[in-house]
């Protein structure tokens, strides 16, 4: 276990070091997603948000800050996590990718250490920003203190899983990139960051579950705007759950099965 | 030790036929090689580009497995024990790359020691002692951008060392640095196995480097190991002259009668070069035995002045490029 503190503190020097050089970075970091959530909440504005809205059956208007600052701030957490995975190919030029096999670090460790260091660096100024911007908003419902510090536990949790589990795609495969195009509008779409799942038709449905973050945002959702207490969050929560493990599952998996055709193909040097 | 068993690499390579259609065509890299490398030894290897050099080095590191034949560091099997092997290894390439350049030399050190799992009060003083050692005290907090080619080459070979390996594998480690920088790695590099008892191959295109620091020497040409010996017996084995070079200010018809006879005795050959400005001229000699002396006392008997006098013994880098001659040939 201390093996893995240590692991996580060096990748996050070695991440803050090497990718968040500039204050600039910090400060796209911050720009880039307001600028998303304001776009978003004016493309609501043209359109009737009265009783008949069809929006409205999901999502009161008076809640929609809210729900999309929930959705926008979950997102950054998953979408910092397939730019960070990106970066691998950088680690594949530059040849510190074939340095880090050398050693025996534990690989998963590494995966989680890398995800969990990218993830602090990129989203604790708009997370600063959205935790300002709740005390103002209309429409927080909370069980009890316990919802949000639980909220965020969630969504901190299941992303760095997620960016495990994209840094081992990115690391089995040069040509990854296209995860970088797949994960993008689709992701921001399905999985309800603008607008809820169930307005979706059912094709759309069905596409939303490949995504985790569809069941990270249900639960916080339901957390802080819907009052919903440990029971009735907790068969939402066990589905989740069983996402997280399979991920893990699957993370472990294609990281042997990368490593493995790396020592048979020398491929890791080819970029 | 590192034993290296009947090992082969066999890789698929691509080869696209039409836009649609791509088929695979196996290019065997190693082919039986066999070696062992033991600790305070440093082996050299040798061979033309793609002789299997990189990827021999490669399978030992563990980055690569080899399709037939084994290898084991210290009993372990690099295959089935490959993280027990690789906290015993550690290997170093020339070039500028595998590291981080916007951390420091520190940063980057400490870094790879983290990655090895090294506890941190140990770390930082092997840091501190490797730093020291490569001559980067003054610019260990400095981000690497700023080092010039010979300070990230110095850098890597702490970072070869962070683990402290029992085996280091050195790729091209002087490939494109300045003489006084490849003489002062060099040194440091005969110290890492003398001095530290670490066994060391290294694969390098400079034959005089091979020759300066290497007890044995590999040749590989197309994946096979053709010659294997110390570079003192692998040069007699291919050359068993010596050449004697003599300048004098004349060579008198008397004096050059005499020597031909003296040289016949011996089964020696000579050549008669005379300068441009006519001011000397240059005697060759080629033997496989000892005659300096007698030479030397046939000359002056003549009363001849000696300008100067080399002795030339046949290098390794002739003795490779007689046998790529004759292979080609």
């Amino acid at each position: 276990m201390i093996g893995w503190i240590r692991l996580f503190l060096a990748e996050l020097k070695k991440e803050h070091r090497n990718m968040f050089h500039s204050r600039l970075v910090y400060f796209s970091l911050l720009i880039w997603p307001v600028i998303g959530f304001i776009t978003s909440y004016y493309s609501f504005k043209p359109f009737s948000l009265n009783d008949n809205s069809p929006i409205t059956r999901f999502v009161p208007p008076d809640h929609l800050v809210l729900f999309l600052l929930t959705g926008y701030l979950a997102y950054l957490f998953f979408w910092s996590l397939v730019q960070s995975a990106w970066q691998m190919g950088y680690e594949r030029q530059s040849g510190t990718l074939e340095m880090i096999f050398l050693t025996p670090v534990h690989r998963l460790a590494l995966i989680y250490g890398r995800s969990f260091s990218s993830l602090l660096e990129s989203v604790w100024l708009f997370f600063t920003f959205v935790i300002m911007i709740l005390f103002i908003v209309e429409g927080i419902q909370v069980d009890g203190w316990w919802s949000f510090p639980f909220a965020f536990f969630i969504l901190f949790i299941s992303a760095v899983i997620w960016g495990g589990f994209l840094n081992a795609i990115f690391l089995f495969s040069r040509d990854a990139g296209f995860f970088y195009t797949i994960l993008d509008e689709p992701m921001l779409i399905f999985s309800g960051v603008r607008i809820p799942p169930l307005a979706f038709p059912i094709w759309a449905k069905g596409l939303a579950l490949f995504f985790p973050l569809t069941y990270t945002l249900h639960i916080i959702r339901m957390l802080v705007m819907e009052a919903a207490t440990f029971i009735e969050i907790l068969p939402s929560f066990t589905v989740l759950l069983v996402v997280l493990l399979v991920l893990i599952n699957i993370s472990a998996f294609v990281i042997k099965k990368a490593e493995n055709h790396m020592k048979q193909t020398g491929s890791m040097v080819l970029f | 030790m590192l034993i290296v068993d009947g090992v082969s690499k066999v890789y698929q390579s691509k080869v696209r036929e039409k836009l649609w259609k791509t088929t695979y065509k196996e290019v065997k890299a190693v082919e039986d090689l066999s070696f062992q490398i033991e600790p305070g030894k440093i082996i050299g290897l040798l061979g033309m580009n793609g002789a299997g050099k990189t990827t021999t080095i490669k399978m030992c590191t563990t980055l690569l497995e080899p399709n037939s034949g084994s290898i084991t560091v210290d009993g372990y099997d690099a295959v089935k024990d490959d993280r027990k092997v690789k906290s015993l290894v550690n290997m170093i390439a020339g070039g500028e790359r595998m590291l981080y350049w916007r951390l420091t030399g520190r940063e980057n050190l400490n870094y790879f020691g983290n990655l090895y799992g090294i506890k941190e009060a140990t770390l930082k003083q092997r840091i501190d002692l490797l730093l020291k050692e490569v001559g980067l005290e003054d610019a260990a907090d400095t981000p690497v951008e700023q080092y010039s080619k010979g300070m990230k080459q110095r850098l890597q070979i702490a970072r070869g060392l962070i683990n402290d390996p029992k085996y280091l594998f050195l790729d091209e480690p002087t490939l494109g640095l300045d003489a006084p920088i490849a003489k002062h790695l060099r040194s440091y590099v005969k110290t890492l196995a003398k001095e530290k008892n670490k066994g060391v191959l290294l694969t390098s295109h400079y034959i005089d480097e091979v020759e300066e620091l290497c007890d044995e020497v590999y040749i590989l040409d197309k994946g096979r190991l053709i010659l294997h010996d110390t570079p003192e017996r692998l040069t007699a084995s291919v050359f068993k002259e010596n050449s004697l070079h003599i300048w004098v200010p004349a060579l008198p018809n008397r004096t050059q009668k005499e020597l031909e006879k003296l040289l016949r005795t011996y089964h020696a050959k000579m050549e008669i070069k005379q300068s441009i400005d006519l001011e000397e001229i240059e005697i060759i000699i080629k033997t496989e035995q000892e005659i300096t002396s007698s030479v030397l006392a046939l000359l002056s008997n003549h009363q001849l002045t000696v300008l100067k006098l080399v002795v030339e013994q046949p290098k390794l880098e002739d003795a490779i490029l007689h046998l790529a001659e004759r292979r080609i040939g």
